[in-house]
């Protein structure tokens, strides 16, 4: 790796720690909108310990100056404390690491499918630009970033599930999930699709499959429209750079100068929206996951903040923050790598 | 000049070139009528201002006009290597395909752009080899593996190579080797000797072209190269398949003045060398003067002088290139400049464009457009004052 | 040649004849201008299109009864019943104007903050960008749906709460936009004569820069809007927004799930329940978003050649 590689990354590293703190403030900021009684929430890990309120207010300072308590809370949060959640019965942390997998595994699943299609259809766009296809392509990104992503869920279930009978809501049937719950099917990652391969289980993983299709479609839908969008315009702004130019004056025929110069260049800012595009999905897709009953980390989040459960959305947003915050970084330094301007100075 | 054909000694000429941008302002009118003729082995400068129409010009001879321009009308006659005449505006895509790159060339104007960001120089310059050379690169890389399989080394991957060579040859389409030529890993071990005949040929273009470090330079990125370093590659790109044309479009204009000296410098050397033609375009009156043979004056998209180099610069006819010539600053003399701006394209001045800017202008001159006459010998001017109108 | 008289012209207005024109060429701009008026229209006209009850709350949508079946379209009930015998007619035309209440209201607001904050970053520069745009992006750090939810969560459920939360998750948008505006206009010559000529700093701001940066700053806020409707649609799907019987489509939506299924017969039964609130919602949103689309089209300057 080059110094000016590593020079950048340590740049972006350090830029982070700021970031960091200031993400914790802000949720710091919103948790003083409640009152000391319901802050004291945050700080137990078990349900027992909501008979001894004051206690807590003592010991955590609820009633002591800002700093004080951001202190208490900040190493709370450091050493893993985010709370008890009383719609979930069991700790906020926990509850967050057992549903990341369920939305790891919706993420996996549509980014590279959002990602593929929408930068064949930019692509497409571009280069037919004006004429009927980059019309309709058009039309049908716009299409698909006006949709409600929960109306959109519903139509599918009415349809197809009320319909038709197939793609169910949730995660797995019935007996598989009786399966996985009885112990002979051995969770490794919490990625149904990935263990039912390792536990070399077929029919669960058609399953899983199976649950997959809806969601994965709605979010698709959705999402396609902007990565087309930039794939399209960036497109076009390559195809009017003199380097184009100068590559058919070479001699070179469409096809490689589309294909080998003008995509590469065309695809460095697509790649870095992508990134983040993922990231965002793995902050939590919280409506995909409510309409299609998908336990992950959003459809969670959901359920707790109708039941104005404190800790738990508290403890998702700082969660989803970071992991947001994380991604950008690495699909920063992706781009860096990607883009030789940058990767060798 | 004689209208479907090139004399002998004719590299190129173009007739009456009309070319015109539709934007949403207006019909740009760039080129209007504009005329040239360029000899084998010489060097025609093109001066004018921005807006004259030299830029778009130099595209439309190799067939790139910007979008959205579009060449309404005129002819524009090439010599080919094989001594054949063509009319470029005549051309399909595919037969352009052919001679762009290796029939005519062209160096930009700002290496830096001219050149893809994200792709190493000698992998540009090899596209420019493999374009129009490919065969003699095949016949290369056999001969390579023939003198290897001498010295005794040879396994089953020459083998391989040397009939994947072969089939290309004939120029055959076997599905078996089209597949091949597919698979990722196998593809780099079938060319291997490919690339190295190529990347040797580079290397002595680049040698040519007197960058030293060639090894090196050749797998570097644009941006790490400097402006002159990277014309020069863009120089050795255009000269890779000795084209008989080659279209230089300020191409020194951005660098800087030492590194512009050299690179006239080495164009002049590299044409005597490869004895091509150069259209060189400008708007610097010493650039013209140090390297043009013949010289064309454009003004507002046609072409209003053409004379050989010293006698332009000794008897200006036309105003226009009276008002360039004197405002070349000069020591001890107080600055001149033409009054007057460059003219709207969309809306040009009616009969001769230059006619609101003109010192010697008469009545004739908002009504006619001047035609391109020889006034003395091999001196050509677009101006009433000599005569031409109708 | 154009003789007769040529009125001149100032380049503002100019410019906002070009991009008319522009626009009057692309279709999809027509139907998203026609969609979004046609909605104005509805929402303006809320009171005769759906006469609310006298002395009750407009809002809150009439009742035929408690029956939870949702009833299909019939002359007294045109779009038919939703759960709990909630008159769907009128909860969709209410549902317009709340819309177009929310939407014009964040928006608004959004940008005034954001205007604020992004002229004073942008045109100082120095320690107060600095200052600012942390706080900018630290908001933005966060998923806008996931923080807004954690305001509403703090605020209390409630149409108010989500207005707020959307409020203060979208203004960080305006003013990084009109900070980069900003930050590109303040390099031309007229802002260095203005300034020299001894405008105050506030008057440069408001009469020399800021109508130059309208222009992005509208297509910014036409493609919010959408957005925003979106997200809170979302947040009352959930449960966080308006209680139930409030005239708000995302609400009306959240009432649908338990028919999707259908009765034993027929399973599309209550087709009418979540095909008609979502499909309004839906056309609202790309209403907002072709006309935004197009407005940006015409707008950037590499699009601007045929």
């Amino acid at each position: 790796m080059s110094s000016n590689l590593r020079a950048y990354i340590a740049r972006r590293l350090l830029l982070l720690v700021p970031t960091l703190i200031g993400m914790t403030l802000l949720v710091f900021a919103i948790t003083q909108l409640f009152d000391p009684v319901e802050r004291a929430a945050l700080y137990i890990t078990d349900p027992r310990q909501a008979r001894f309120v004051n206690e807590i207010i003592l010991k955590y300072g609820l009633d002591q100056p800002i700093y004080i308590q951001y202190f208490n809370w900040i190493t709370q949060v450091i050493q893993g404390n985010l709370g008890w959640s009383q719609s979930l019965h069991m700790k906020v942390l926990d509850a967050l690491v057992t549903r990341f997998p369920a939305t790891a595994e919706l993420a996996i699943y549509s980014s590279p499918l959002i990602v593929i299609l929408g930068i064949y259809l930019g692509k497409l766009s571009a280069v037919k630009r004006n004429t009927a296809i980059d019309h309709a392509s058009r039309v049908m990104a716009i299409v698909g970033w006006s949709l409600p992503s929960f109306w959109l869920g519903i139509m599918l279930l009415a349809i197809f599930y009320g319909g038709l009978g197939v793609f169910p809501p949730g995660r797995l049937s019935e007996w598989a999930e009786a399966l996985v719950r009885s112990g002979e099917f051995k969770l490794y990652t919490g990625l149904y699709t990935i263990d039912a391969i390792i536990n070399l289980n077929l029919p669960i993983f058609l399953d899983a499959i199976y649950h997959l299709v809806l969601p994965v479609i709605t979010l698709t839908t959705i999402n396609v429209a902007l990565i087309m969008r930039v794939m399209r315009s960036s497109m076009l702004e390559q195809l009017g750079k003199m380097y184009i130019i100068a590559a058919r004056a070479r001699g070179l025929d469409d096809k490689t100068v589309i294909d080998k110069h003008a995509t590469k260049n065309a695809l460095i800012p697509v790649i870095t929206l992508s990134g983040l595009l993922t990231a965002g999905m793995l902050s939590g897709v919280v409506i995909t996951e409510t309409v299609f009953e998908f336990k992950g980390i959003g459809y969670f989040a959901a359920h707790a903040a109708t039941q104005l459960d404190i800790p738990a959305v508290l403890g998702f947003a700082l969660f989803a923050g970071i992991l947001f915050i994380i991604a950008n970084l690495i699909v920063d330094i992706l781009y860096a790598y990607v883009d030789p301007r940058i990767r060798l100075g | 000049m004689s209208d479907t054909s090139l004399n002998l000694d004719e590299q190129l000429k173009v007739k009456d070139l009309v070319v015109r941008f539709y934007t949403y302002e207006g019909i740009v009118k760039a080129v209007e009528k504009a005329s040239l003729k360029l000899r084998k082995g010489e060097t025609l400068g093109i001066v004018g201002e921005t807006g004259s129409g030299k830029s778009v010009t130099a595209l439309t001879i190799i067939a790139l006009t910007p979008s959205p321009g579009k060449v309404e009308d005129g002819k524009i006659l090439l010599r080919k290597s094989d001594d054949s005449i063509i009319d470029i505006l005549k051309m399909s895509e595919a037969q352009l395909l052919k001679i762009r790159g290796r029939e005519i060339s062209m160096i930009f104007q700002e290496p830096n752009a001219a050149l893809d960001p994200v792709c190493r120089v000698g992998e540009q310059i090899a596209e420019a080899i493999l374009a129009h050379r490919r065969m003699e690169m095949i016949k290369k890389s056999i001969e390579l593996i023939e003198d290897e399989k001498k010295n005794g080394r040879h396994d089953v991957w020459t083998a391989l190579e040397m009939w994947a060579y072969r089939e290309m040859l004939n120029n055959s389409s076997k599905t078996i080797l089209k597949i091949l030529l597919k698979l990722p890993i196998i593809r780099n071990t079938i060319k291997r000797k490919l690339n190295h005949a190529v990347r040797q040929e580079i290397i002595e273009l680049l040698r040519l072209m007197e960058i030293p470090d060639p090894e090196r330079v050749i797998d570097a990125y644009p941006h790490e190269l400097s402006g002159g370093m990277q014309q020069r590659i863009v120089i050795a790109i255009a000269l890779a398949c000795s084209p008989l044309l080659l279209i230089a479009d300020e191409p020194t204009t951005n660098l800087d003045v030492t590194v512009q000296a050299q690179i006239l410098d080495l164009i002049n050397r590299l044409k005597e060398k490869f004895g091509s033609s150069i259209i060189y375009i400008t708007h610097d009156m010493g650039v013209i003067a140090e390297i043009s043979d013949r010289v064309a004056v454009m003004y507002a998209g046609s072409v209003v002088e053409v004379a050989y180099v010293k006698e332009l610069f000794r008897n200006p006819l036309h105003p226009y290139t009276k008002g360039l010539l004197e405002s070349i600053p000069r020591p001890g003399t107080p600055l001149k400049s033409i009054p007057g701006n460059v003219p709207n394209l969309v809306n040009p001045p009616s009969g001769c464009r230059f006619h609101p800017r003109c010192a010697y202008m008469m009545e004739k001159c908002k009504e006619v457009v001047p035609r391109l006459i020889e006034v003395s010998k091999d001196h050509y001017v677009a101006c009433l004052l000599y005569g031409g109108g109708e | 040649m154009r003789s007769s008289l040529k009125i001149e012209q100032s380049p503002r207005i100019k410019e906002i004849i070009f991009i008319l024109t522009r626009m009057r060429e692309n279709p999809l701009s027509i139907v998203g201008l026609a969609i979004v008026i046609s909605f104005a229209i509805i929402a303006i006209s809320a009171h005769i299109l759906a006469p609310p009850v006298y002395g009750r709350d407009p809002y809150i949508i009439p009742r035929s009864g408690y029956y939870p079946e949702p009833q299909p379209p019939s002359p007294e009930h045109p779009f038919g019943t939703t759960q709990g015998q909630y008159d769907l007619y009128y909860g969709i035309i209410w549902g317009t104007r709340a819309a177009y209440r929310i939407g014009v209201l964040v928006v608004a607001a959004s940008a005034v903050i954001g205007i604020a904050v992004g002229s004073l970053a942008g045109y100082y520069k120095g320690f107060v960008d600095e200052i600012l745009m942390r706080i900018t992006d630290i908001i933005l750090a966060f998923p806008s749906l996931i923080l807004a939810m954690a305001l509403v969560v703090a605020f209390g459920p409630g149409l108010d709460s989500i207005t707020l939360a959307l409020i203060l998750v979208g203004w960080p948008g305006y003013a990084r936009l009109v900070r980069g505006e900003f930050l590109r206009i303040s390099a031309e010559d007229f802002v260095e004569a203005a300034k020299a000529i001894g405008s105050s700093d506030l008057r440069v701001i408001i009469r020399h820069i800021l109508p130059n940066a309208i222009f992005p700053l509208l297509v910014y806020a036409s493609l919010d809007i959408g957005s925003i409707i979106l997200v809170a649609a979302a947040l009352s799907f959930l449960g966080l927004g308006p209680p139930e019987g409030y005239a708000d489509w995302g609400q009306l939506i959240s009432l649908s799930r338990n028919w999707i299924t259908g009765t034993s017969t027929n399973p599309f039964a209550y087709w009418h329940v979540y095909t008609i609130p979502g499909l309004f919602l839906f056309l609202f949103v790309m209403g907002w978003n072709l006309l935004g689309d197009a407005l940006r089209d015409a707008l950037d300057p590499m699009l601007r050649r045929r």
